[in-house]
Parts: structure tokens; C-alpha cells; sequence
């Protein structure tokens, strides 16, 4: 059941995430609401990847299914070499555990604990202490998002941003595999949404962090190296980098792009 | 709107549950008092009967009254937990603190209504059927029994009146919101900030010591006051109902207290739990909610006093009756077959406090359940970050064990000292009474432990499964 801890890194592969003709059937009364339509595609290792797309277009199901977050109703995604859509429940979330880092848009922090013990969270999930090159790590990230005298402070004592910086802080002290931010600037200001991607964006650079971020904001999109547009549960395109401006000329509609 | 009927139910139902239990067991009280007296005057000194019946069971009906009213408040408190954002967001648009309170005690009031009548209702066939089946099977003696009085208003009334009050203390975390909550940034209200801290600890104090003293003064007075004739009976009226007040009163004070010193206790209890994930987590959890951890123990200590209080009431009191038997067998020479019918007596009286237990029951099992469905996010972050279900499981057990060790040792050290109290103040007048130490029937308390054990155990367990069922994807977009 755990084959897959300690595959990390294993060199052949350049994709840490490779999506095979997924659909996935939401059940609703009557009838049922396809998410996503027979998608395919690859999300390259140490590189930020956006998913963007209007409400309703599969964007945050992708990110889901992606991250062992939900079920499949048909295909194959694998995350970091390992068949996320074979593992039951209980080894889906261990595997979460061990390889994957998530920011949500919101409520990303247990209430009830300060940010020193919510970074630390991952561990703690684990049942083990975390060794001195891992202390080590998050002594850096704290440093690093500056959150070196808020670690006692409870959640609702911080601002949008630093919550996003513990949330970030704690999705990256684990090494994973991939981090998943869903609209991690989904309710921050701008120039705060700002610092959040560039937090990303150098955990990418300085760290080789494979980032996969979901989001409607042209600005957001605009720190990845590729991005991907999705419409109506299937992949409608996918580019390079790209500026905000290009982005948004291309949200318009894809025939008016210069 | 059928929405929020159902929503209504959902969190009221506990309310409603509770004022119409309080309701009926009012009116039957009544209704029993009345067939009794009618019974008993045809026998000899029946009239000194009624007034000592009519007191018990104001007793015990206030007693359901106070249970029930501090359950209310506490289920009313934990909805308005829950209900923060939606709070803010109306707070935001433009109600006041005080509409939004006003709103939520007419739902107390509403609830107190439906509960209380339908209550009063059924009590009221209750004693209606129960005289011909008691006549039929020769338990009464075949008389004119008057089944229904204009007093059984009353109890339904004072019902209606004490959830609509209970509703309102309740809600008073209301007016700490701040509309800024709904905006979505904070994670989770900070609520549990106390505030006026001092003066709350010195309210709380105050009215525990006033309340001990008072108890303390009902308990000595009988061996104050040189006892003779008549004057014994007053001065056992009055001690019993100086004893009676105060203890409500010192009971209050300790739960008033109980925010001072409840969450480290629960911490305590936690740290005996281990060192596993779910054991740490969830002792972090009971520290850190002061005032939930707080709420839920609360409901629990007032059912554990309360039973293992009477019981050890009940022992002492037959301590103290078979010591005065031994040391004056002369005086209780005419009292023939005493242990025979106060035995029965033991019984009804078991009963009647089986039924402010049921109560305490009922608030518990509402207020553990309401807290895991409004925790639902919370569990689903954890299960996103790598907690399996079965851990979310074991941690809200872990939180529930803690609940349950620091209420229980709580409950059993309030209910030995107001039991023997009580057992002091009734019997502590007649002649021959010594001052006994308290009775500790062990075999029962350690039943009162286990059934406490059992019922917030069974009482979290269901909607935990309920909350791991969804998937974190679900558990996440819950508003």
C-alpha cells in the first residue's frame, strides 16, 4: 500500500502530474453534470502551472481529482508516478499527506491552533517528529514568508495575507510533490495577492516546486510558466508564459487574439 | 422558506424537546399531587400529607425548570456559534446587534410555544388515562379524582416564559459579532476573547460564595436552633428551602465559574490520552475553544451532579434516619414499617430525578452533535492535509473522553457535597440526627459513569461518521 513513499524523484519523468482521458459525472437529482469531459493532459515537474477558466468549466474538479482530493468516474491521473485514482480512500489521503501541499482560497487554517503548530500540521498528521534537516526547512520558510513573530498568534489574530503565507508555509514544510493553491488570491487585496505569487513564484524558482494554481485572475496567471484554459470540462488550449494583458485579450474569446 | 422550517427543527429541536419535556412533567406533577391528596385525605392524617407532597414537587419541578433552561441557553449559544457569518452578513446590510438578538429570542420563544403546549398537552392525557388504569387495577381506591386543574396552566406557562429567557441569555455572543466576519477573511470568529473577564470571575465568585454560605447556614441551622414541638417543623421548612436556594445559587456559581477552570481541567484530562495525532489535536482543541469545550462539559456535569446528587441524598438520608432510629427508639416507637415506605418514597423519588437527567440527556447529545456538523469544514482541511477518517474519528472521540473524565469528576464531587447537603438540611431537625459524613453508594456512581461514558461517546460518534462520509471536497465549500 505505501509503494509509493520514497518514489520521489525519480528522474525519468518530466510531468508530475499526467492526467489520461478523465471524466467525472457530478450525480445530482435526475440527471447527472459532467465536470470534466474525457480530459487529457500533463503538468511538467518544477514549473508553475495555471488552470484557468469561467465558473462551471471544470477547473477546480481538474485541480481535485489531480490532487486525490475526489474521485474519477473514468480515466487515470497520476501524480508524482503514483496512480492516484487506484488508491481507496484512506491510502488517497495518506498519499495527500505525504505528497501534496494545498492553499485554498479560504479557511485554510485549523482554527484552533496557532501558525507555529499549523505549519507544523503535516507532521503532526503523520505522528512524527520532524527531523533536523526538516526543522531546518521550516525554520527557512518562516524566515523566508516572514512569519518569525506571528508563530503564536491564532488564525482569526492574522490578516488575509499572513494566513496565506502560513498556508503556504505549511503546504510547502513537507517537500511535496506538488503544491495546489485553488484561487489563492481569491480574497486578498491586490498588492497583498501580489506578494502571495511571488512567494510561489520564487518557491518554484529557488526550490524547483511543481505548482499547480487554479484561478480566474488574468494578474495570477500571469506569474506561471504555462497555463491552461479550460471551458465546459475540457481543455480548450494551453500556452507558455504569458502576460496579464495576453491573458485577459484571450479571456475575451479566442478570436480576438492578436 | 421550507428550507428553513427544516433548518428550524434541525436546531430547535433540542429546545423544543426540552421545554415540552418540562411542560408535561410539570402538569403530571400536579395532576399526581391532586389524585394523591384525594386518596390519602380518606385516610387518616391525610392532610398533613398534601403540603409536604406540594413542596417536593415544586422541587423537583424547578429543579427540571433550571436543567432545562440551562440547556436551552446552551443549545441557543452553540446555534449562534454557528450561525456567526450569516450574523455578520445581516449585521453588514444593516441590522443592529439588538434586532438580530430580539430575532433569535422570538425563535426561543416560538420554540418554548410549540414545546410547552404540546408538553402541557400531553401531560395533561397522560393523567387524564393513568386515573381509571390506577382506580381499574386497585392501586387508588375508587374515588372522585379531579385528573385536571386550572393550575396545570401554570407549569406550561412558567415553561414558555423560562425558554424564552434561556434563549436570550443564549444569544448574548450576538452582540460581539462584528460584520466584518462575513467578508470572509478571518477564518473563524474570535469570540472566545471574554470579555470583561474580571468582573465575569467576580460575578461568578460572588454568586458561588453567597450561594455556599446560604447552603452551608441551611445545613447548620438545625443544630443552631434547640428543637422542640412545633417549632421543629418551622425550622425544618426553613433550613430545607435556605439549603434549597442556596445550592441553586452555589450551582450557578460553579457553572458560571466554569470557564475559569474547565479548560485546563479538559487539557489535563487530555494530556492522559497519549501522544498520538488525534490525542494531541484534539487536547489542543479543548484548550483553544475555551468556550465550546466549555459548553459541551457544562451539559454534562449538571446530569452526572444531579443523579449521583440524589443518590447520595437518599443514602446519607437513611444513614441518618437509621442512626436516629438507634439512638431514640422510643421517639419512633409509633412509626411502624419506616424503611417499607421509605423505600417506595426512594423510588418515586429516583424517577422524578431520572427525569431532569433525561433532560440533561437530551441537551448533551444536541449540543455534541450541533458542534461536529459545525465543524464540518474544519474536518474536511483536515482530511485534505492527510487525516484518515478514522483519525478524524478517534480525535473527536479523544475530545469527547476528555469531556466526559473532567465532567464526571466534576459532577461527582458538586453532587456528593449538595447531596449531603440536602440529606443535612431535611433530616438534620429530628431528633436523634447526628452530623454523618457524606454516603458514597459506589456501585451506583460508578453505573452514572459508565451511562455518562456511553451517552457522549454514542452522542458524537453519529455525526462524526455523518461528517467523514462527505468528501473533504464537499466538507470545504460547506458554508
Amino acid at each position: 500500500m505505501r509503494a509509493w513513499l520514497g518514489t520521489r524523484g525519480g528522474g525519468a519523468t518530466t510531468s508530475v502530474a499526467v492526467v489520461e482521458s478523465v471524466t467525472k459525472v457530478f450525480e445530482t437529482e435526475g440527471d447527472g453534470v459532467r465536470a470534466l469531459d474525457s480530459v487529457s493532459l500533463e503538468i511538467p515537474d518544477h514549473r508553475f502551472t495555471a488552470i484557468m477558466g469561467p465558473s462551471g468549466s471544470g477547473k477546480s474538479t481538474l485541480m481535485h481529482v489531480m490532487a486525490g482530493l475526489d474521485t474519477v468516474t473514468e480515466g487515470r491521473v497520476l501524480l508524482g508516478g503514483v496512480e492516484v485514482t487506484r488508491l481507496d480512500d484512506t491510502e488517497r489521503t495518506l498519499f495527500r499527506r505525504e505528497r501534496v501541499g494545498f492553499v485554498f482560497q479560504a479557511f485554510n487554517l485549523v482554527p484552533t491552533l496557532d501558525v507555529a503548530a499549523n505549519i507544523r500540521l503535516p507532521y503532526e498528521l503523520r505522528g512524527r517528529r520532524p527531523t533536523a534537516e526538516q526543522e531546518m526547512w521550516i525554520a527557512e520558510l518562516v524566515t523566508m514568508l516572514h512569519l518569525g513573530d506571528r508563530l503564536g498568534h491564532r488564525p482569526y489574530e492574522l490578516s488575509g495575507g499572513q494566513q496565506q503565507r502560513v498556508a503556504i508555509a505549511r503546504a510547502l514544510a513537507t517537500r511535496p510533490s506538488a503544491v495546489f493553491a485553488d484561487e489563492p488570491t481569491g480574497s486578498l487585496d491586490s498588492r497583498t495577492g501580489r506578494e502571495v505569487l511571488g512567494i510561489l513564484r520564487s518557491a518554484v524558482d529557488e526550490h524547483g516546486q511543481a505548482i499547480v494554481m487554479v484561478t480566474h485572475d488574468p494578474i495570477a496567471a500571469s506569474y506561471a510558466d504555462n497555463v491552461i484554459f479550460m471551458a465546459d470540462g475540457r481543455v480548450s488550449a494551453r500556452y507558455g508564459a504569458m502576460t496579464a494583458d495576453e491573458i485577459s485579450s484571450l479571456m475575451v474569446g479566442p478570436g480576438t487574439r492578436a | 422558506m421550507s428550507g428553513s422550517i427544516r433548518a428550524g427543527v434541525r436546531e430547535h429541536g433540542a429546545s423544543i424537546l426540552v421545554s415540552g419535556l418540562s411542560a408535561a412533567f410539570g402538569v403530571v406533577l400536579i395532576g399526581a399531587v391532586n389524585v394523591l391528596a384525594t386518596a390519602v385525605r380518606q385516610s387518616q392524617g391525610g392532610e398533613l400529607v398534601q403540603a409536604p407532597l406540594t413542596t417536593v414537587s415544586a422541587i423537583f419541578f424547578i429543579i427540571s425548570l433550571y436543567v432545562g433552561a440551562i440547556v436551552t441557553s446552551n443549545t441557543f449559544s452553540t446555534v449562534i456559534a454557528g450561525r456567526t457569518r450569516q450574523i455578520a452578513l445581516l449585521r453588514l446590510i444593516g441590522a443592529t446587534a439588538r434586532q438580530q438578538r430580539r430575532a433569535v429570542a422570538a425563535e426561543g420563544l416560538r420554540a418554548g410555544l410549540v414545546g410547552a403546549l404540546a408538553g402541557g398537552a400531553i401531560g395533561a392525557a397522560l393523567s387524564l388515562a393513568s386515573v381509571p388504569l390506577l382506580v381499574g387495577s386497585g392501586v387508588l381506591p375508587d374515588l372522585r379524582y379531579q385528573a385536571l386543574s386550572p393550575a396545570m396552566l401554570a407549569p406550561v406557562v412558567v415553561v414558555v416564559f423560562t425558554t424564552w429567557f434561556a434563549s436570550w441569555r443564549g444569544s448574548r455572543r450576538i452582540v460581539t459579532v462584528s460584520p466584518i466576519e462575513a467578508l470572509g477573511v478571518a477564518t473563524q470568529q474570535g469570540g472566545d476573547a471574554l470579555p470583561r473577564r474580571g468582573l465575569r470571575l467576580f460575578l461568578a465568585l460572588a454568586v458561588l460564595v453567597v450561594g455556599t454560605a446560604a447552603m452551608a447556614f441551611g445545613v447548620a441551622l438545625p443544630r443552631m436552633v434547640p428543637v422542640d414541638g412545633p417549632e421543629a417543623e418551622i425550622v425544618m421548612a426553613a433550613a430545607i428551602a435556605v439549603a434549597f436556594v442556596g445550592g441553586l445559587l452555589s450551582f450557578s456559581g460553579v457553572l458560571m465559574c466554569a470557564r475559569f477552570f474547565v479548560p485546563g481541567l479538559l487539557g489535563a484530562a487530555g494530556r492522559l490520552l497519549g501522544r498520538s495525532a488525534p490525542a494531541r489535536l484534539a487536547a489542543a482543541n479543548a484548550t483553544r475553544h475555551p468556550a465550546r469545550s466549555t459548553r459541551m462539559t457544562v451539559g454534562l456535569v449538571i446530569g452526572v451532579t444531579i443523579v449521583s446528587g440524589f443518590q447520595v441524598a437518599q443514602t446519607t438520608f437513611l444513614d441518618i434516619l437509621r442512626d436516629a432510629l438507634s439512638a431514640e427508639p422510643d421517639f419512633y416507637a409509633a412509626f411502624t414499617d419506616i424503611e417499607t415506605t421509605l423505600t417506595s418514597l426512594i423510588t418515586v423519588f429516583s424517577i422524578l430525578v431520572g427525569f431532569s437527567a433525561v433532560i440533561a440527556a437530551v441537551g448533551l447529545a444536541n449540543n455534541l452533535s450541533l458542534s461536529v456538523v459545525q465543524r464540518t469544514r474544519e474536518l474536511g482541511l483536515l482530511r485534505a492535509l492527510g487525516f484518515t477518517r478514522r483519525q478524524v474519528r478517534l480525535m473527536i472521540l479523544a475530545e469527547s473522553t476528555q469531556i466526559t473524565l473532567t465532567a464526571v469528576v466534576i459532577g461527582l464531587v458538586l453532587g456528593i457535597v449538595y447531596g449531603w447537603a440536602a440529606a443535612q438540611s431535611l433530616l438534620g431537625a429530628i431528633p436523634g440526627a447526628r452530623l454523618a459524613p457524606p454516603a458514597l453508594p459506589v456501585a451506583y456512581l460508578v453505573l452514572v459513569v459508565v451511562m455518562a461514558a456511553l451517552l457522549a461517546a454514542a452522542a458524537a460518534i453519529a455525526p462524526t461518521r455523518r461528517a467523514v462520509r462527505v468528501s473533504p471536497v464537499e466538507a470545504l465549500s460547506a458554508a
